[in-house]
């Protein structure tokens, strides 16, 4: 069987393109704009979002049968909120600067519509090892998309990628000046905007 | 009832381990996070004196090595006398003070600022010259303003504001620094431009909150400032004394 046929291949697929959570579903858009001016803090919310997504779904699958339904939606959020806090301790510990230029949005990862969202919609319903891929898969999509906003925004608002500036001196010289919008959130809008537009295009194509 | 029983007892359980999670995860946590912290103010008292810069990343040591080196913490009296730590009279009131010495010479002097905000303290250091007026630095460590509104305050643009900017007028009197509402250039008469700095647009809350904080902070060191401004506490450094004496007890 080829890789892509399997199932454990099109759990991941599927979140990661052709349902990714913010192109095509359109969640998680808060953070999207609020944390993509500069690369660094996108790939570190990126890991924290797919760290708590691929494990929620992990741990909540895990306990699919035993939790009351009556109560899962709260069973849900206290997993979810644990798993946040403890990311967000350990940032504030292991990577103090970071975590002070993310400040409230890790905690907001809590309220994320993506996470519950796969909670709810599919970790209650699939077994654990599906469920952590389809985290993973989110994560990847959810990531994806802001590394590449992120990437795009840094670049032409400020001339870095990574904080090291790359736009040679003599673009400045020669009249090149930074964008001023990029640093602002409707940039953001703008380009996640256009991505979602391009992938529509892209997947709706193949299919005719 | 079974059903209802079980719900109950699956909510406990969850709380016990979720609890017991978090618990071990921030005491264990929490001696590195300290230190984080510990590392995150001094390395603003120095920026607030530019002896780091904004674009370069330091490490802890370096950190700690400028600091040592260039800053002494000290207390300082409502009366604006500088005693040194554990120097005090009993049952005196002292508030903390921090300075930038180089070699005899003390070249700014850095006063904590604890303001009122929108939804949480505001926790800032300013630094000033040996003048005893001028604004060296500014810069804000911890605050729970919005983000991407009063959250501006810890931005380099608005903090850059500060610098040059006076806490006295021309005849010498205290009149603080705060923040405008909009640009300064259009909402402030001229007379009263180097007291004010560009205040942040959907954020107007938070700056006049901060306005009253530095106020409230730079009265209770007026005392303090007044000495500066008067005789230059500036070159006073003594081997065995590290506080300064003013020539000014003595012309009294």
């Amino acid at each position: 069987m080829k890789l892509s046929k399997t199932k454990a291949f099109k759990t991941f697929a599927g979140p990661a393109w052709t349902e990714n959570p913010i192109n095509m579903q359109m969640l998680g858009i808060c953070s999207a704009l609020a944390v993509t001016v500069q690369l660094k803090p996108a790939i570190v919310m990126a890991l924290a979002m797919t760290f708590v997504v691929s494990f929620s779904n992990l741990i909540i699958s895990a306990m699919r049968k035993i939790i009351p339904s009556n109560i899962r939606i709260i069973v849900e959020l206290a997993v979810i909120a644990s798993l946040v806090i403890v990311t967000d301790e350990f940032l504030r510990a292991y990577m103090y600067d970071v975590s002070k230029l993310l400040s409230v949005f890790v905690g907001l990862i809590i309220t994320n519509c993506i996470i519950l969202g796969r909670a709810e919609g599919f970790a209650l319903s699939n077994p654990p090892h599906l469920a952590f891929i389809d985290g993973l898969g989110n994560g990847a999509g959810y990531g994806s998309v802001l590394i590449f906003v992120a990437l795009i925004r840094e670049l032409f608002g400020s001339g870095n990628i990574f904080g090291f500036s790359v736009v040679p001196q003599a673009f400045y010289d020669a009249g090149y000046e930074d964008m001023g919008i990029m640093l602002l959130a409707p940039a953001a809008f703008i380009i996640i905007g256009l991505m979602a537009w391009l992938q529509k295009y892209l997947t709706t194509r193949d299919e005719v | 009832m079974h059903d209802q029983l079980k719900s109950i007892g699956f909510a406990i359980a969850m709380c016990l381990v979720c609890g017991m999670l978090l618990t071990t995860a921030a005491t264990a946590l929490q001696e590195i996070q300290e230190k984080n912290q510990v590392n995150d103010r001094r390395k603003n008292i120095l920026l607030a004196v530019d002896l780091v810069s904004r674009e370069k990343t330091y490490t802890p040591d370096e950190i700690s090595g400028l600091y040592q080196a260039y800053i002494s913490k000290m207390r300082v009296s409502p009366d604006g006398d500088i005693v040194a730590p554990g120097m005090a009279a009993p049952g005196q009131q002292t508030m903390p003070i921090y300075l930038y010495t180089r070699g005899a010479e003390i070249r700014s002097y850095i006063i904590p600022i604890e303001s009122q905000g929108l939804w949480g303290k505001i926790y800032a250091y300013m630094a000033l010259e040996n003048d005893g007026s001028t604004i060296a630095g500014f810069t804000v460590y911890k605050h729970s303003e919005t983000p991407g509104l009063g959250g501006e305050i810890d931005t380099q643009w608005f903090q850059e504001k500060f610098e040059g900017k006076r806490i006295v007028d021309k005849q010498g009197n205290f009149v603080s620094v705060g923040i405008a509402k909009g640009d300064v250039e259009q909402r402030v008469p001229e007379t009263q431009q180097p007291h004010y700095v560009d205040g942040i647009s959907g954020a107007t809350l938070t700056g006049s909150y901060l306005s009253q904080g530095l106020k409230k902070s730079l009265a209770q060191y007026e005392p303090l400032s007044l000495s500066f401004r008067k005789n230059s506490l500036k070159c006073r450094m003594q081997e065995a004394q590290p506080w300064c004496e003013t020539d000014e007890t003595e012309q009294n």
